[in-house]
């Protein structure tokens, strides 16, 4: 690993997607200069490798830059190396803002609050699991609704989901979705502090009340997953978070706060707008619209962010009851007589109030997670040898990664990595490249059973339409912000 | 019917951008329901067992669309349906413009029905309305 304060290099001819001068800080870390966009702030930060830059579209050069503009914003604006265009701040992007004197804004959060990864391990192994795979799977479609417009089991009043609001994953804990001990398996414990549900508007809760236990559409899924012993890079913090290889089956879900977040987006977004004239914020994608931290308008769509995230952690916790309920059937076992222990649940799309060196900070994350390290006192004692878990889902045909949090992470990027692989094309583009029943075919072929609602939902989510996520993954770890622990390979997965 | 729309292939790669346009402020306003109704769901594969009717006013007929495709949106998690079709009007009163609209369809059913996106919003990156010569046209990336 390199130094990341070493001599800015500026390299010509990088055969970028941009106009943009982009210095080399090290081989996985680029700079883009304040000179490059009038009004900006501090200067952009991309994580990744030389080819994996020279791959990024140009949304990323040109919203990244737009971000490192927005008031209040410290140090650097960080795109990691799965980073793709998104709307105002690309996908993979970091920025951290000051509580005082800096902003909030939903769209560096996205519209899906808290949409984050789970991993579950289990004692069941490949053996154990193939014969019945079809089964499995039949099962957890069953007891997992996905798609659009799904509604899941749970049925609530108003007052139930406030507390639901409130109380996240212990919500689901006091009503037996889950063991106690899962919370300590959570970020932030699966409950935020600071959510008032009196201010969340009454179409995000008809939008989310019937929602709770429900996967959603797009790029979420349910996945059946194998380790390996020959990818395991880390034995030692592998064992001591439950992987443990010999073909071990582990499953993964990936999922947010459904319509209850997307509507809270929706509706702060709508009220930035208006008030940030009065504040004097101008800002250059209406997608950017933020409010003053300390405004009544940023605190009330934090609190209000916080309700969803909340609301996040009780959905996947929700989740995680049905899968464990699906095994239980299909093996005749209990779930913890099939050792199925939370190994992590992290989020990839939040704000949150963090301290560093500057003070305490709003760190946005936008399709990148909080990637602490062993030496963090936040973490919980499980965590502090190991660093924080880091789940990143890679697509349904290549498998995903678990690694580890690092101190310098801490120190770098705010203590945040990459989430995923990261999309190289779109899904009209990978529509038209692939039929979704003929990559359901071809993955049976290869040994992953896909059950999906949308066949072109399925097409647009092929592997062909991602970045090879062991480059995306190679970036981070050589650059020191996250370490490798296990790549997990899909052997079912569930779309909506 | 002169209303036409094409989804968009080079933007907002893990999203859905689509263009619509039409010879009226009205046509565009259809052409654009229509791209969001089949984001959603093939609406030929959908029936006609729910309703509900939405009025809506603005002065400003770009924010006026955005509300009513985000209302859309809305009624498909709220009452859990897809959409068959959604016949509105488009009328100038005084100062503001009127939307009268049906929005009809049927609650979610896996097996009879092409399900396809569940969009999450409808966003603001690169939305833009705007009249060239005498044709509508209309820009928008949905968040899904």
């Amino acid at each position: 690993m390199r130094d990341a304060t070493q001599t800015r290099q500026t390299i010509p001819d990088m055969n970028l997607n941009t106009n943009m001068t982009v210095n080399r800080i090290t081989d996985e870390i680029w700079e883009i200069p304040m000179s490059e966009k009038p009004d900006m702030l501090v200067p952009a930060r991309i994580y990744a490798t030389k080819g994996i830059l020279q791959a990024m579209d140009s949304g990323v050069f040109d919203q990244l830059t737009n971000v490192a503009c927005l008031p209040g914003i410290r140090r650097y604006a960080l795109c990691m190396p799965d980073g793709h265009w998104g709307y105002g701040f690309p996908i993979g992007g970091v920025a951290a803002f000051d509580v005082q004197d800096g902003i909030i804004s939903p769209g560096g959060v996205g519209y899906d609050i808290n949409c984050g990864m789970r991993l579950i391990r289990t004692d069941l192994t490949l053996a154990d699991v193939q014969p019945r795979l079809e089964q499995l799977m039949t099962e957890l479609f069953r007891k997992v609704p996905a798609g659009v417009g799904a509604s899941g089991f749970v049925r609530l009043s108003r007052e139930e989901f406030r507390r639901v609001m409130t109380h996240g994953a212990r919500w689901c804990v006091e009503r037996g979705y889950g063991w106690h001990r899962d919370l300590v398996r959570m970020e932030e414990g699966g409950c935020i502090e600071g959510a008032d549900p009196s201010i969340v508007t009454d179409h995000a809760i008809q939008r989310g009340i019937n929602q709770l236990g429900t996967l959603g559409s797009g790029n979420h899924y349910l996945e059946v997953q194998v380790v390996s012993n020959d990818r395991i890079f880390d034995p030692v913090t592998a064992a001591a978070l439950g992987i443990t290889g010999h073909e071990q089956i582990v499953v993964m879900v990936h999922c947010g706060s459904r319509g209850f977040g997307h509507q809270v987006a929706s509706d702060y977004l709508k009220m930035f707008e208006k008030s940030m004239r009065r504040y004097g914020i101008s800002v250059k994608d209406q997608q950017l619209a933020c409010a003053p931290f300390r405004s009544p308008e940023g605190q009330e769509y934090f609190s209000a962010m916080n309700c969803a995230a909340n609301t996040a952690f009780a959905n996947r916790q929700v989740i995680t009851h049905q899968i464990r309920e699906a095994f239980a059937e299909v093996f005749g076992r209990s779930a913890e007589a099939l050792g199925m222990e939370l190994v992590y649940d992290v989020a990839h799309n939040i704000a949150k109030i963090e301290r560093y060196p500057e003070g305490d900070l709003v760190v946005h994350r936008k399709g990148a997670t909080r990637a602490f390290g062993p030496g963090s006192p936040e973490l919980p004692e499980a965590f502090r040898q190991t660093g924080q878990p880091v789940i990143c889902g890679g697509s349904m045909e290549t498998g995903s990664y678990l690694l580890v949090g690092t101190d310098h992470a801490v120190r770098d990027t705010f203590g945040s990595t990459m989430h995923g692989a990261g999309r190289t094309m779109s899904r009209a583009q990978a529509k038209r490249r692939v039929r979704g029943i003929q990559l359901q075919q071809q993955m049976k072929q290869r040994g992953i059973l896909v059950k999906a609602v949308s066949m072109s939902g399925l097409a647009e989510e092929a592997g062909l339409a991602y970045k090879d996520i062991s480059e995306v993954v190679e970036s981070v770890d050589r650059a020191g912000i996250t370490k490798k622990v296990a790549e997990l390979r899909p052997i079912g997965n569930i779309k909506g | 019917m002169a209303w036409t729309f094409r989804f968009l292939e080079e933007i907002a790669l893990a999203d859905i951008g689509f263009e619509a346009e039409g010879e009226s402020i009205e046509e565009v306003f259809q052409g654009a329901t229509q791209a969001l109704l089949e984001s959603m769901a093939n609406p030929s594969t959908v029936s006609d067992e729910w309703e509900r009717e939405i009025e809506r006013t603005d002065a400003d007929q770009s924010a006026l669309l955005f509300d009513w495709l985000s209302d859309v949106v809305y009624w498909k998690d709220a009452a859990g349906v897809v959409f068959r079709e959604a016949p509105l009007t488009l009328t100038r009163e005084g100062e503001v413009w009127l939307l009268r609209a049906r929005l009809i369809g049927a609650p979610v059913d896996q097996q009879t029905q092409e399900l396809h996106a569940d969009v999450k919003g409808i966003t603001k990156h690169l939305y833009e309305l705007k009249q060239a010569g005498n044709r509508w046209k209309v820009r928008v990336v949905l968040d899904v």
